[in-house]
């Protein structure tokens, strides 16, 4: 069947070995005007180099401050099936598993009330179903939670949708149990996660070992990390076997030949803090200069893994440039143990929240309000003891605000005496 | 009882949460929940996990769009019902996860998956350039300098063999950002592509005070830019060109300062972030390439420029040095010569914080 | 106390200029209360449709019904 807009660009993009969005959306166009529409708005921007969309407004469902992102085209003239073309975030399970009996009900929703294009997954994590009008909003919300038992993500001034890695379903490194924290975060928080309050946007991302397969680091106001205190578990036979060409290093990740491993070369040299020595026959590890990077675990998966007094390392501030230039995630928790019922964790969040809210501006990061007020008094605020694991070096400038409460006397000179002991 | 627009109170159902997470997980996955002793990838894009239990689950990882029809979808169900027991996942860079519980599942799956053309290219493992994380661009964003899915197929195009292999020193994660507010946090990848702006908004000054909060225009510029200005009986806003950083940020609050044009809008490259803790400590991206017009719809100055710092690190990185851990070990000054790309005026710093990242040592090379 | 609550953010907002005001402006109006109370209080408000949300997709206002620009530019696409 033809479709109404001519796209000559757009059809520049069905060629080639990677899957085609444009051969995908055309699929749907045949049956729906919205996606038919949106292929010829796209193919105007391709044209004109410009984007088409007014943004705003539109927040949510009755009572939601978030999960519906408001979108209108500015050519309802030419396109009038995406005059509305409304987002609505859907909350994914963490670490996104799902039935095929789950999926054909969602596709069934949106292929009756939107667009039949999805976002599998937007940046945060959550299922975008991409594109609707107003008056499906509350619909899609009714099917989502009475018949799929979903819920909408977060946008706008909240707690963002939580996310994580695989963790423990599916990998042998995760320190911490990283969708049961996701979970209990997004489920304790619900209305944080619907009712904005905050100055800014808030989110939380959780990885399982400092590998950080969901860039935590990079992007979540508050981390969690999973990590270890103890000692990495060596199994000496393994170890031999990779030198010996037995196993294959890396688990295959540089080429799934046989070869034998050079230890020296590939390890040891490599190792940031030069914890570790290869005698020809066993490999010791002096854990107490460990810094847990992962590297020799990642090379050597079935002779090394992480120790077994686990827990997560609790970064803050990550953000992206936007305002005051990018931030990575800062230590402020070294080592909590990280185990149900995260009564320790929630007494952390609620006080960095109290604290935020009650010093931050308006469109500023947990980041920033930090960089800008200093880490003291949010270490003061959280309840949270300094900590050489904080830094990475100490402060060089001399500017020191110093306590007057440590000082004999406080800030009050005695003038009198002063003048006694120097005549002016 | 079916919804009543009538009366939207009925039944309703508010802050359930999403399903919990073990609600979706194949059996397998279930049972050996936090018992998984290790892994291999047995080839690009194929992996084992072994469990204490002795339980293997293989998983066949394909890349596909971020943005998926209904009905490309329902055929990822025909195949997860016909092969995986009606289980599948995503990961975090957009790829699909198909799992089977024994060996002799797997190459079924494979051959599956290999007879429907192109919309399941199996990799994205190990040393190889995985999915581009990306954002809407002119797909769905207000404020995007570029787009995003078109600029993306084209990249993972030209680059597709290091998708399905694992030739490259080390993995390399890239990742797209429409513009400077990066809701995709792009600032930590290998290799960054990222939307710009190059010209300040312009300003109609008939419509702002109809469509604009004049205080909050003048809030949300984060270089206090915009100050209050009447032009003839309009109340309107003034703008400082010479100090907008082209964020978008006025544009957000106010639709009547428009800043997207075609010919200023483009890319700039960025390269040798990382966010895994593996060796060196994460760190950002750093300025490789400071504009490339837009090209749709098949972007080649950037795809072509992608591929020479790709190519020129795969040839002179050593195995498992990160993008960012090559140009540390030979220097940026090397990094310029070796891919030909000009060192400019912008590649040095000149916003706030700005002397951190000059020169401060006679250590350099010729 | 809560209707004696929202009695003041509402003359607040309608004292205003501006027609979009953040959560932490609002906070102005109930300086003795927390802000977690105010929140509480807020939200009523939403519910009750005396006030409603705004948002830019980051960043969510708050404002009083019937005084929303996309509204109008809503209308007029009609």
């Amino acid at each position: 069947m033809a479709l109404k807009h001519k796209t000559p660009m757009l059809d520049e993009l069905e060629k080639g070995p990677w899957p085609s969005f444009v051969t995908d959306i055309k699929r749907v166009a045949e049956r729906k005007p919205m996606a038919e529409d949106l292929l010829g708005l796209l193919e105007m921007s391709y044209e004109h180099k410009e984007g088409h969309w007014k943004h705003g407004g539109i927040v949510g469902v009755f009572g939601y401050g978030g999960g519906v992102i408001g979108r209108y085209c500015d050519r309802p003239d030419l396109f009038p099936n995406v005059a509305h073309f409304h987002t609505m975030r859907v909350n994914q399970p963490a670490s996104k598993f799902y039935t095929t009996e789950v999926l054909r009900k969602l596709c069934d929703i949106w292929e009756e009330k939107g667009s039949g294009l999805t976002n599998m997954h937007g940046s945060t994590g959550d299922i975008i179903l991409l594109g609707t009008t107003t008056d499906q909003l509350e619909p899609i919300f009714y099917e989502l939670t009475h018949d799929l038992g979903m819920d909408l993500g977060g946008s706008g001034s909240n707690m963002r949708t939580p996310s994580c890695c695989v963790g423990k379903a599916r990998c042998e490194w995760s320190c911490i149990d990283t969708q049961d924290i996701t979970y209990d975060i997004t489920m304790r928080y619900q209305d944080e996660l619907h009712r904005p309050m905050f100055p800014y946007k808030f989110k939380f991302k959780t990885s399982g070992c400092p590998n950080d397969c969901v860039a935590a680091i990079a992007r979540a106001d508050c981390s969690i990390i999973g990590t270890w205190r103890d000692k990495i578990r060596i199994d000496q036979e393994a170890v031999r076997a990779y030198v010996g060409g037995e196993l294959v290093p890396n688990g295959g990740a540089h080429g799934t030949e046989k070869r034998a491993l050079d230890i020296q070369k590939e390890v040891i040299d490599l190792c940031p803090t030069k914890c570790m020595e290869w005698d020809g026959k066993n490999l010791k590890i002096w854990d107490e200069d460990c810094t847990r990077c992962m590297h020799c675990i990642n090379v050597m998966p079935r002779a090394l893994r992480p120790g077994l007094d686990t827990g997560a390392t609790i970064l803050v501030g990550a953000k992206a440039p936007i305002l005051e230039g990018a931030q990575l995630g800062s230590v402020v928790i070294p080592f909590i143990k990280m185990e149900p019922p995260y009564e320790e964790f929630h007494e952390f969040v609620e006080k960095m929240w109290d604290w935020w809210m009650e010093e931050g501006k308006n469109r500023e990061r947990l980041g920033e309000t930090i960089q800008r007020l200093g880490m003291k008094a949010f270490l003061e605020a959280t309840e949270l003891q300094p900590d050489p694991r904080m830094v990475n070096t100490p402060r060089y400038n001399p500017y020191i605000f110093y306590d007057p409460a440590e000082v004999p006397g406080g800030w009050s000179h005695d003038p009198k005496a002063y003048r006694e002991r120097h005549h002016a | 009882m079916p919804f009543d627009p009538n009366d939207i109170m009925k039944d309703r159902i508010t802050d359930i949460g999403p399903p919990k997470y073990d609600k979706f997980f194949p059996p397998v996955i279930k049972e050996n929940y936090g018992k998984w002793k290790y892994h291999e990838i047995l080839e690009p894009g194929v992996l084992v996990h072994v469990s204490e239990t002795g339980a293997e689950v293989y998983t066949v990882r394909v890349g596909a769009a971020r943005l998926l029809s209904v009905d490309l979808i329902r055929e990822i169900c025909d195949i997860a019902d016909k092969h995986c027991g009606g289980y599948v996942r995503w990961t975090t860079r957009n790829n699909i996860e198909f799992m089977v519980d024994d060996k002799s599942k797997l190459q079924p799956l494979i051959d599956e998956l290999k007879s429907r053309g192109n919309w399941f290219p199996i990799g994205g493992t190990g040393a190889s350039v995985t999915n581009i994380v990306h954002t809407q661009g002119w797909i769905h964003c207000h404020t995007p300098a570029i787009d995003a899915s078109g600029i993306v197929k084209a990249v993972m195009d030209e680059l597709f063999d290091y998708f399905g292999s694992h030739k490259l020193p080390a993995q390399v994660r890239i990742s797209l950002a429409c513009c400077l507010n990066m809701c995709g946090a792009v600032h930590c990848s290998d290799i960054a592509i990222l939307g710009v702006h190059r010209k300040p908004p312009f300003i109609e000054h008939e419509r702002v005070q109809n469509v604009c909060e004049i205080p909050l225009v003048i809030a949300a510029c984060p270089t206090a830019a915009i100050k209050p200005k009447k032009v003839g009986d309009y109340k309107s806003i003034e703008i400082n060109e010479k100090r907008c950083m082209f964020c978008g940020n006025c544009y957000t609050m106010c639709p009547a300062l428009p800043i997207a044009d075609g010919d200023g809008d483009g890319i700039a490259l960025w390269v040798g972030g990382k966010v895994s803790n593996s060796r060196t400590a994460p760190k950002f991206s750093k300025l490789a390439v400071h504009y490339i017009p837009n090209e749709p719809p098949r972007w080649p100055t950037t795809v072509q420029t992608i591929k020479k710092i790709l190519e020129v690190y795969a040839s002179d990185a050593r195995r498992y040095e990160r993008v960012g851990e090559w140009i540390d070990r030979i220097g940026w000054e090397r990094f310029f010569e070796k891919t030909g790309l000009e060192f400019r005026h912008e590649h040095i710093d000149d916003y706030r914080l700005a002397m951190t990242t000059w020169r401060t040592t006679t250590q350099f090379k010729f | 106390m809560s209707q004696e609550a929202k009695e003041k953010i509402l003359e607040y907002m309608k004292s205003q200029k501006k027609t979009k005001l953040y959560f932490n402006d609002l906070c102005k109006a109930v300086p003795d209360l927390k802000m977690r109370e105010a929140k509480k209080i807020i939200n009523q408000m939403v519910e009750e449709g005396t006030i409603k949300y705004w948002s830019s997709g980051s960043t969510t206002m708050y404002m009083l019904p019937g005084v929303d620009d996309v509204g109008k530019e809503e209308d007029s696409m009609k």
